[in-house]
């Protein structure tokens, strides 16, 4: 039996009283139109978007842009991971490769379309920037984490004459995990973003190209059909991941 | 000047290596400007058209830093607001977890709709997008006060105004500062994120014309000009936390 504190329980009250007034306010503003033909009320978007009708059209557009939020989420954790674990053992190539990753972060996404549009076809240009966007949070969250093992834990393994290898495995790698699973949990909002980023460039489908096509052509409930469930899915894994990052935390710190 | 040179290359090889990558792949596989253009042609371009790039670049830099001047106050003003009272603060602060965890930018089509296409509607957009991380910084500065300087306060017998004013206000500065630092990127980006989608003016307007357009040098030139205005607002906003740190601490 969990045993929650009279402060915590307060807490999640007064976070659940915050929520439910937001979506009231949010069905307040739509129903009284305070704020116009384009702010449609909570409930409307909600009978707009489980309309069996529209099953098929959300469907299919949210498995394809969540399935390049996958895809670019695993792509790019594995690339930052690798990479600084490279730049942790082969010292010589450590500042080349934090400054390239820093160089190429500090591009916006938007400045990489021309890039992505001739060098990829269209459709994967949403993987490819959920790729750049996680690599750089996880390669710099996996480098802070490499370097957190104390120096009695390496004197350690020195005094017993462990090589490179061993002393990866068995001393950084688990001393890193806390930071690396933060870093994944901080890269799932940026794998959504680069992914709705890359559909705006012209996708052919995903849950971007229909809010790019639902703002020009006035789909007010499309519109923001398309925007909650791509919050929704990133607020999911997001919760996920603290539920991970919480058990990392108590195992290995 | 070898050890210089030396640094230099320590540092950057990375980037030299794409560069050249980059010329030799449009050499070697002789590809039209129209698909890839060089290296070279860019900076010609660049150098050639200042006038449009300066103006699109000034425009774009100055929406950006005044949203995100303009969302950082109005976060932190409320977070100020919300530490007189406890149940705003405990709704308020769940909310903004979810919306700082949750992809702003998709928020930018529903807000053009909401307000119109117009520079008006950028600037709101990266107000919005600067307004989550101060709320979330500020407010958790403001309750991580040093160990023993509330008892301490508690002990000399200051009011709930002077404790405000000489603890928890200056408490806050190191975590605004970090806001600021983590908020820049972003406000740059949703800044040109919405010319993008409204296609008014502005960098984001320009990729938009030029990929139309087949212009290839035009695009990656915005590439370039909208990297150095997004290093321009990081830098700023790093020197300021360092600056701001050295001062506080």
């Amino acid at each position: 039996m969990i045993r929650i504190s009279k402060r915590r329980g307060q807490d999640i009250a007064y976070g659940a009283i915050g929520i439910a007034a937001f979506l009231g306010l949010w069905e307040y503003i739509g129903v009284n139109q305070l704020a116009g033909l384009t702010w449609p009320p909570l409930t409307a978007v909600l009978a707009f978007l489980f309309d069996p009708s529209r099953q098929t059209l959300f469907v299919r557009a949210t498995s394809a842009s969540f399935s390049m939020v996958g895809a670019g989420y695993v792509a790019g954790g594995v690339l930052g991971i690798v990479l600084a674990a490279v730049a942790h053992l082969v010292s010589p190539l450590k500042e080349g490769l934090g400054r390239l990753s820093s160089v190429i972060h500090s591009i916006p996404s938007i400045a990489l379309a021309p890039l992505f549009i001739v060098l990829l076809s269209k459709e994967w240009s949403g993987m490819a920037i959920a790729t750049l966007n996680v690599y750089f949070i996880l390669f710099i969250a996996t480098q802070s984490g490499l370097a957190a093992a104390t120096r009695a834990h390496h004197d350690v393994f020195t005094v017993l004459g462990s090589n490179r290898f061993t002393r990866l495995i068995r001393l950084e790698a688990p001393a890193a995990l806390p930071a690396i699973v933060s870093g994944l949990k901080y890269a799932v909002p940026a794998a959504f973003i680069g992914a709705i980023i890359g559909e705006w460039f012209g996708a052919t489908r995903g849950l971007g190209l229909l809010m790019v096509s639902a703002m020009q052509n006035f789909q007010i409930p499309l519109l923001w059909s398309a925007v909650l469930i791509t919050s929704a899915g990133s607020l999911m894994s997001f919760g996920l991941m603290s539920l991970v990052e919480r058990f990392v935390y108590a195992r290995y710190r | 000047m070898p050890g210089i040179l030396k640094t230099a290359f320590n540092r950057y090889w990375g980037v030299l290596l794409i560069l050249v990558l980059w010329q030799a792949w449009v050499t070697i596989g002789e590809l039209n400007a129209i698909v890839m253009p060089q290296p070279a042609d860019v900076v010609v371009d660049l150098v050639g058209n200042p006038g449009i790039y300066l103006k699109n670049g000034v425009q774009t830099l100055a929406l950006a830093g005044g949203g995100l001047l303009l969302g950082m106050a109005f976060g932190s003003l409320i977070a100020i607001a919300c530490w007189f009272s406890r149940l705003a603060t405990g709704m308020l602060v769940p909310l903004a977890m979810i919306f700082s965890s949750v992809p702003v930018v998709a928020l930018i089509p529903v807000v053009a709709r909401l307000l119109g296409y117009d520079i008006k509607t950028v600037m709101a957009i990266v107000v919005i997008v600067s307004f989550f991380p101060a709320f979330v910084f500020t407010s958790a500065g403001m309750r991580a006060l040093p160990p023993g300087s509330e008892d301490l306060f508690q002990v000399l017998g200051a009011s709930r105004k002077s404790r405000f004013r000489h603890l928890v206000l200056p408490a806050a500065v190191p975590n605004w500062m970090i806001a600021l630092r983590l908020a820049a990127p972003s406000a740059v980006l949703s800044a040109m994120l919405a010319e993008f989608l409204m296609g008014q003016s502005g960098l984001g307007y320009m990729f938009r014309a030029a990929a139309g357009d087949f212009a290839t040098e035009r695009a990656f030139g915005t590439s370039v000009i909208a990297t150095a205005v997004s290093v321009i607002t990081f830098t700023l906003s790093q020197r300021a936390e360092r600056a701001v740190n050295e001062r506080w601490r």
